[in-house]
Order: C-alpha cells, then structure tokens, then sequence
C-alpha cells in the first residue's frame, strides 16, 4: 500500500521531476527486457534514455548490441539454425514420400551464416527504430551507476557523460560461463557457436541444459559428428524426468553420442584438432568443443557494489516482487536478475515495471504457469508442473495421462521417433497442472495449452474440447484413461 | 478379415432361417440362453465376449424387459450399426465397452467408394482425412527445398517427384490402419460382418441376404462426393479418385471453393502439376472468415495456383488427343489431364431401406436426427456425415461416443456443437475455433478484433512470400474470446490448445496473462494487446476505427 501512494505521488508531479533530473528512466542495456521497460515507460509519458553497447554478434564486456542476447546471440539465430539444421531430416524423409533427390545435397554453411547476420542486423534496426518510434533516447556506449539517481555512460571515443534520472533500471542480461577447465580457452561458447566461420565436422558439446541440447540437434541435423557430455543420468535437469528420457532417446535416434554422467578434464590443441579427454579417461578428437554450462548475470562492470545495490550468491541483481532492487530508485530485469531467463518472461517483467513506476498500477509479474520450450530437434515444450513437481506439491493423488504415438509423418517416412504427450492432473480438483510434450510442433502446440493452464482449465474442460485432425495436438484433447494414479499421502521430506 | 473373425458361421442358412422364424429366444427366461446363445454357432466365439460380462448384460435387458408390457423379445445384438467409419466404429467399441453385444457391417475395402465398395475406416481413414494429409505432408516439400536454399542447402538437380512411389507408400499405410481399425473392433468385441447393410424393419437389418435382428440400429454410412450432371461429367474425377490416380495430372482443373477444392489445389500444386480453380464466387471457402478467405486465396496464388472465379462449369470435352476442355459461363480453357470435381458431398442414403421403415431424411438426403442422434424410428439412430451436421471426424467420434453413453451406460448424453475447431489443409493450412467475425457481430453486435499479420521468421530467411494471418475476435461485453482463425504454417497444431481455451470460456485478458513461448507463431495469440477495430453496434459507446489506430501507435 505504502507502494502504491509513492507511485501515485510521483506521478501527480511531473513537473518536478523536469525540473530535477534529465531522465524519468534510465535504462542499462537494451536487450528485451530494457527496450520493452523503455517503450512502454514512454508510452506512460515517462522520459526515457537507453543506453546498450556497439553491436556485435560474439558479447565481452564491451560489446553487445540493441536486441540483446534474444536478437543477437540467443533465441532468433539459434532458432534459424534450428530450421536450417531440421531440412537434414526433411530431406531424408522426403524420399519415402516419392521425392527423388540427389545421393549428395550440399549444405553450405558460410551462406546460413551470412543470412543469419543479415537477419540479426536486420532486427537490430527493428529494435533501434521502436526505440525512437517510442521517443526513448537511445546512447551507444557503456552505463554505469554512478549514484542512485545518476548514470555515467562511456561513449565509444572514451568520452564520459552524466546523466540524472529518476529511476534507473538494469537490464544488461547475462553471458555464457566457461568452467575452470584445463586448456577452457580452447573451447567456445553459445556465442561464438552462432558465429563460426566453418560448420565443425566433429563437434563435443558439454552440458546437459537447453543450450546444450539445442546445439547437439543443430549440429548434428547439418551432418556433424556430436558427442554430448553431461553429469547427470538425463539431460535437461527440471524438466519432466519421462520427456528428459525422450530428449535423450531421440538425440541418439539422430545420431549425437550421448554421454551421461560424463565430464571434461583437459582439452589439448593437436595437428588434429582438440583433444578432449573425460573423467572415464576416454580421449576424443573435434574440431569444435562447446560450453553450455550455463550463463552469469552481467553486473561485474556496473559500479553497483559503490551505490550498493544487493547482489545474489550468483552475482545477480536481488530484487523484490516489483522488480526494485535495494537502491528504491533502481530496479532490474530480466535475465541479470536470475529469476526465469526467457526471453517473454524479461517483457512480461518490463511490462510490469512500466506500468508499476509509469503507469500508476503496481503490477507483480506471475511466474505461475510459463511455458517454455527447447529447440532440440524434435523440440520439447512444457507448461505448468512437471510429474515430479506435482507429486511434490499436491495435496490429493496426482492423475498422470500420457500419450506415446508414431506421428502419422513417420508411417511413410519411416523415421522411427515417437511423439509423447502428458498431462498432470490434481486427482481431487480435476485441473490440469503440467503438460508436457516432446514431438514436432511441441513449441507452437504448447502455447494455447498454456492459455488453458493459465486459467485453471480442468481435464473435463479438455476431454470437451474436439479435436482437429487429423493433427498431433488432437492428443491432448483425447487423452481419455489415465496411465497411473499416484496417491496422496506420499512421505514428503519436509513434514 | 471377416473370415477369419468367423463369420461364414453366422451367414449359414439355418442361422438366417432361424433369425427369421424365432422372433422370441427358443428358452427366454432361461438365465443362460444368451451366454449359450452365440456357443450354437460355434466360431461366434471368436468374437463373443468373455462369458461374465455377456452374462451381466444380458441380466439387464431382461431386467429391463420385465417392465415393459409387451413380452420381451430377443435379439441378435444389442446394437447393430450399418458403415464402420469413425463414427460407426466408435459407436459400436464404445457401446460394447459398456457391455452391449454389437455388431458392425461395412462393405468391402476400396480406395475408391461405390454403393459396393467402402472399407473399414470409413471416408477418414481411406479416402479422406488421413491419405489427404499424406499428400499433403508429400506436396509440402517441394515447398521445402525452395525454402531450405534461403537456410544453405543446395540441390545438384531439381528435385523431381515420383507419383507411384507416394501413392503405393499411401496405400500401404491406409490398408495397415483398416486393418488397425478391424482390430480395435475385434479386441472390443464388436462383430464385423461385410456386406451391404440395409434396413428391414425398426430392429431389422439385412446384409446381403443374412438377416440381423437388433435392438437398436446405427445408422454411420457416412457421405460420397457429388458431382454435378453437365456433359461430360463421366470425365471428370471426384476427390476418392484424386487420392488414387494411375499418374500425377500434367494440368488439372479444380472445380470447387470448398476446403477439399482448395486442400487438392496445394497437393497437386505442390507436387508441380499446373493447377486451375474454377470458383463460382469470388473467393475460396464460403462460410470461413472473410479475412481468413481472402488472405488464402492471395497465399495459394503467389504459390502459384491459377484461380477462375466467378466461373460455373458446364460441359467438359475430350478431345482427340484425350486432353479435356472445361467449358464455363466465360469461355473454355483446354488442355487438362484431368478435371475434378470438389463440388460438395452427399450423404449415403440410397438404397439402405429407410423409406421402408419411415426415417425420415432432410430435402438434402440427410438423415434427421434429434439431439441424441435419434431418427423419426425411435429403435434407429445415426451419426456422422449422414446426418450432415458438422461432417467432421472428432466429431462423428463425438457423436459415436455421446450415443454408447445414451443408450448403454444410462448416461442420455448430446453432443456439444459449441466451439467446435477445425482444419483446412491447404497449403499454408487454415484453423478455426468459434465464430467467424461476421457471425460474431451478427450474434453479439459488439465485438474487439484483434488481428496479426505478418512474416514467419522462416520466411524472412528463405525469402519466399509466406505470411502469416492471425485474428482473435472478443465480445466486447464480456472479454470472452468467441472467435480465434489462423492461416499460416502449422496453424491446426497451434488452435488446437486454444480450441480448450476458447470452449472453456476464457477471456482475452485470459489470454493476456499467458507468457509467451519464444520464438513461436503461436506467442503472437498471447501477445495482441490493441484491437485492430472495434465493431459497435451503437457508434456512440465505441471509437471509431481512426480513433483505436492513432492509439495503437506502439
């Protein structure tokens, strides 16, 4: 409540705030997160300035770009290599449905490459011109806090420049880490993978998190040689164990060796390539090594230790329900805050930040019910409590639906993939509580199931949907007995 | 296969002679006699229930009986149903499922219908829905290799495609689900029987000679293509006939701005044959969104179909050479390997003895059913296509299941038409859930239109014209979405999960509260925050449209 009279106040004076400072915001980085905080702060009538980095494709702390990891070097380049990646097995399949192709199709490398940093360029100007569209002031170089109420930005010629705001927000996001392992400087990360001169023929991933898997699929799905190496039984940790063990399978069903409970002790450059040798002591040739061994919040360069804005074990922005860090005046986003890092989740954050400071309605974002998805191939998508999460966190039994099937694609392809779908439900309420899929499509069939979730819809809600078909999202709607019942009252730890 | 399932037992004379004579079991109230019943015919077994459950079933029919003042009378099944297509096959498991005995008959299999052939799976499985989206699956990679040289592939020679490969592939896979689809019935214990049924009498039904007496009769028979009688009709081809042609059209005319007519331009298009639409409107897909209607027609000709609208046929001509000319109210145009018909279907009604016993038919031939899929025959009932509701496959499913429960597990159940999704697969596909926006502002007046249209991140690589149309349709009273159309790449996939949201009654802001999945078509229907007009019925209470786009201004 206190809150809200704040903001109520500071809105009723905007005349004041002219008079004081040169910004009502000031964003750091403009990456998803910060542009829409930004345009929509604007749109409220807030002044705004932005500042972000030079563009380039590979991040340090001096580059970085308009667009952010999500534009640049994250969800739209890996997803158009995704495409180009899944054409391999279209093509394969294409035969058994009369195509006749040559034995050898070129796949050239260098020219995705091209167009992809086209498209990236492309949707840079994109962000620039909402930015401007918006009436945000847009500053290349590097921000730093200086004080609570005031920036300081370095611009590209060394020159520094100060400016007061209001609020200022972070939103520098985060970068990929490299363990501490020996000879790690031979090694790549996401970032340099989305940019390499030439396809590897041999590539080792390590990792067993999204981006790991994501780039398995690309690179094998061009004609590479990929072994996956990551610490646990399955990868993908958090996700739905039964889905994890489908990701697993289909990896190996288009050919990445997978090498769970397995990791990286030394890499070695040799004539031939990196030598890669494992913790079983097995050695290992390839042209590329990758580390998806996840990513750090950018806060080292941001002066905020000297205005003391609270950072986490893990070096990220702590902030409450509203997104404000410590400092009243300074809030952050997105994935420099470490809550959910997906790219919708960053808007949803920036949405709420606007109209929580800007708008006059202290708005929480909800981190109940977001779905996600994983561009392996064939991709993963979940929304709502995994099998596992349910058992955990439900009071009553715990109905599991699943459905394992041959995509009617594969009859005649041949391919031997099955999709599976499963739906959690509460054994007492009847609602549906995760859904899970691993199949073609996984990511856009998701999304309206998530719709459904979102809202409490009921198994029954489901059952009377009809469905459309003949499709593979039809199974969800026609998932009539339940595969098992888990009953209430298992031992839980913390009782 | 209906050998095997024992049936040459049933259909032996006596069995026929004595279905005839003894309309009352020979020991009616003998707890055993239907237990005992099927063991006089030996290989009725092979499809008989496991001994307990027809025991309990039958305890019931009598107990039901003894009720009634007329003596009870004995029958064959409990249920026999004429057409095992979707709805006929769900009817006939589910009723057994719940303990009815029941049989099926369906005429033997073809690729191609006639009043003599058909085959287990019905039109969706053999000649409709599923062999449908294999050539379309097949006619989609020509679109995909052009689209995969925007992503780096480069092919030596133009990929060629070979029809005989595709179709024998096909008919491969339609044969294995018929027989997946016997199976099912066989493991529920349905009897198949093929054959032609037809109606004798309200509990009567004769398959080519062999008389059946059951208590009560389904009518899933389902529908046939029609076309319309000009000269030289014989030449032309239906849809049953263009998913089993000898050899790929060189040049085929479409006739038809229906879904099948437009599913059918994007196959053969596809495979490279060189498409014509003949339409008598002047856009595809009468009744679909207008929207939705012209944003296809625009898509399927920058792939490159030819369309002629505002043309109706009327003669088609061989000449010597065996090319065929269509002869329209504008001109003829000549040179076609082949002209199909996808001008609308008619449901089966001829020949299957409903005059005889009174079901009555709508002026289309379709049979009239009350809400429970009951006929004017309170003992004869129908579902799917030939009761053309909504010729839909799910939904003969839901009408099969909806008639088990009404009358098997004691549950009257009617099936629910609301918000009933479905898919066109042309190429891009077309889904829909709820209304159009026509029939939303006719039925609510007032109504938010949220519409997208833009290019697929897949187009912007490959550089081909792909779009895609998205339009989310809101009462304005009640922020319920009633209306949701996508036309693009993998639209049926996407509204399915919203079909569950839009039935479920849920609003806009609903929709709102739902985080995206990035990088999706699908994120854009969680992410329309401004409408793009507001329809109001009474212009004082709304903006007018230059007012809403001034503050859309993002």
């Amino acid at each position: 409540m206190a809150r809200k009279m704040l903001i109520d106040g500071e809105l009723d004076k905007p005349s004041e705030k002219d008079t004081h400072f040169d910004f009502d915001l000031f964003v750091i980085g403009a990456g998803s997160g910060g542009v829409r905080a930004s345009r929509f702060s604007a749109q409220y009538g807030a002044k705004v300035g932005i500042c972000e980095l030079p563009f380039h494709p590979i991040s340090t702390e001096v580059v970085g770009g308009v667009g952010g990891t999500c534009v640049i070097r994250g969800c739209v380049p890996k997803k158009i290599l995704v495409y180009g990646a899944s054409f391999g097995s279209e093509l394969e399949d294409a035969r058994s449905y009369g195509w006749e192709l040559n034995e050898r199709i070129d796949f050239n490398w260098k020219k995705l490459l091209h167009k992809k940093t086209e498209e990236i360029v492309r949707l840079n100007g994109i962000y620039k011109r909402l930015l401007a569209n918006a009436g945000v002031k847009l500053f290349e170089g590097e921000g730093k806090v200086v004080g609570p109420n005031e920036v300081e930005l370095i611009q590209l010629d060394g020159t520094k420049i100060s400016y007061s705001a209001k609020h200022i927000l972070i939103a520098t996001g985060s970068r990929a880490q490299r363990p501490a392992i020996q000879g790690q400087e031979l090694a790549i990360t996401s970032d340099e993978a989305l940019s390499l001169e030439e396809l590897p023929k041999r590539a080792i991933v390590l990792g067993g998190g999204y981006i790991a898997v994501e780039f398995a699929s690309i690179w094998c799905g061009m004609g590479a040689t990929v072994d996956l190496f990551f610490r646990k039984e399955l990868p993908l940790r958090g996700f739905d164990d039964e889905v994890r063990a489908v990701v697993a399978r289909n990896l190996e069903g288009r050919g990445v060796n997978v090498h769970p409970r397995t990791t990286l002790t030394e890499l070695v450059k040799t004539e031939d390539g990196i030598k890669v040798r494992t913790d079983h002591g097995e050695e290992l040739l390839a042209d590329v090594v990758l580390f998806a061994t996840g990513r750090a919040p950018n806060t080292k360069r941001l002066n905020l230790e000297a205005v003391g804005v609270e950072l986490d074990k893990n070096g990220a922005v702590k902030v409450d329900d509203y997104s404000r860090t410590n400092i009243p005046t300074i809030w952050a986003i997105g994935d420099v805050t470490d809550r959910m890092n997906l790219t919708p989740v960053a808007l949803m954050e920036g949405t709420y930040f606007a109209k929580t400071v800007f708008g006059g309605q202290p708005s929480k974002p909800d981190y109940s019910n977001v779905p996600c998805a994983v561009f392996c191939i064939p991709p993963l998508s979940v929304v709502g409590l995994s099998e596992e999460q349910a058992i955990e966190q439900a009071n009553g039994d715990v109905l599991v639906f699943t459905s394992t099937f041959n995509p009617m694609k594969n009859t005649i392809s041949g391919r031997q993939e099955k999709t599976v779908m499963k739906l959690v439900v509460d054994g007492e309420t009847d609602k549906v509580l995760g859904a899970s899929m691993c199949g073609p499509d996984a990511a856009e069939i998701m999304q309206g199931i998530a719709v459904a979730l979102k809202c409490g819809a009921t198994k029954a809600q489901f059952d009377s949907t009809v469905g459309i078909h003949p499709s593979a999202a039809e199974e969800f709607v026609t998932m009539r007995s339940v595969t098992r019942r888990i009953a209430a009252g298992k031992p839980k730890t913390n009782l | 296969m209906a050998a095997s399932l024992g049936t040459p037992k049933l259909s032996s004379p006596t069995f026929q002679n004595l279905c005839k004579k003894c309309k009352f079991p020979i020991k009616p109230f003998s707890s055993f006699s239907h237990y005992n019943k099927p063991n006089h015919f030996g290989s009725f077994n092979s499809f008989s229930h496991p001994p307990t459950r027809s025991y309990c079933r039958r305890f019931t029919t009598r107990a039901d009986s003894t009720n009634v003042a007329e003596p009870p009378r004995k029958y064959d099944f409990d249920l026999f149903t004429i057409g095992a297509g979707s709805g006929g096959v769900r009817a006939s498991r589910f009723a057994a499922n719940f303990g009815a005995s029941v049989a099926v008959c369906e005429l033997p299999f073809a690729t191609v219908s006639s009043d003599s052939t058909g085959g287990v799976g019905g039109t969706c499985v053999l000649r409709g829905c599923v062999p449908k989206k294999l050539l379309v699956y097949a006619s989609k990679y020509s679109h995909e290799f052009e689209e995969s040289c925007g992503f780096g592939w480069n092919y030596a020679a133009e990929p060629e495609h070979d029809w005989s490969t595709l179709i024998a592939n096909k008919n491969a896979e339609i044969q294995r689900l018929a027989g997946i689809y016997k199976n099912t019935l066989k493991n529920a214990g349905v009897a198949l029987i093929e054959g032609r049924g037809k109606i004798v009498d309200p509990h009567t039904v004769d398959v080519d000679g062999k008389i059946y007496s059951a208590k009560n009769i389904l009518i899933s028979v389902g529908g046939r293509p029609f076309i319309p009688d000009i000269p030289g009709s014989e030449y032309a081809i239906d849809s049953d006939a263009a998913l089993d042609l000898p050899s790929k059209p060189r040049k085929i005319a479409i006739v038809g701005g229906g879904y099948i007519a437009v599913e059918f331009a994007g196959i053969f298009n596809g495979l490279k044959s060189d498409v014509h639409v003949f339409i008598r409107q002047k856009k595809v897909l009468r009744g679909f969104d207008e929207e939705i209607r012209d944003f296809v027609g625009e898509q399927m000709l920058l792939r490159g179909i030819e369309f002629h609208t505002e043309e109706s046929p009327q003669a088609i001509i061989k000449s010597s050479d065996g090319s065929l000319s269509l002869k329209t109210n504008k001109g003829t145009i000549d040179g076609f390997s082949h002209i199909m018909f996808a001008t609308g279907r008619k449901p089966n009604t001829k020949n299957l003895g409903l005059e005889t016993v009174g079901v009555k038919l709508t002026e289309n031939g379709a049979i009239e059913v009350d809400e429970y899929s009951q006929t004017s025959v309170p003992s004869i009932w129908a579902v799917g296509d030939v009761t053309d509701r909504i010729n839909l496959t799910p939904v003969a499913l839901m009408e099969g299941g909806a008639l088990a429960k009404t009358l098997f597990a004691n549950k009257p159940t009617k099936p629910e038409y609301s918000a009933v999704p479905s898919a066109v697969f042309s190429q891009p596909p077309i889904a829909q859930v709820g209304l159009t926006e026509e029939q939303a502002i006719k039925e609510y007046g007032d109504v938010d239109v949220h519409t997208a249209n833009f290019r697929p991140l897949k187009a912007t690589l490959s550089g081909l014209p792909d779009r895609i149309f998205m339009k989310l349709i809101v009462c304005a009273k009640t922020n319920k979405v009633i209306g949701l159309h996508m036309c693009g790449e993998d639209s049926p996939e996407i509204i399915q999960g919203f079909a569950v949201a839009v039935k479920a009654g849920l609003t806009k802001a609903d929709f709102d509260a739902t985080v995206g999945i990035h990088p999706t078509a699908a994120e854009e229907l969680v992410t329309m925050r401004t409408p793009t007009r507001k329809v109001r019925r009474t212009p004082s209470e709304g903006k007018t449209d230059s007012e809403i786009k001034s503050t859309a201004g993002v």
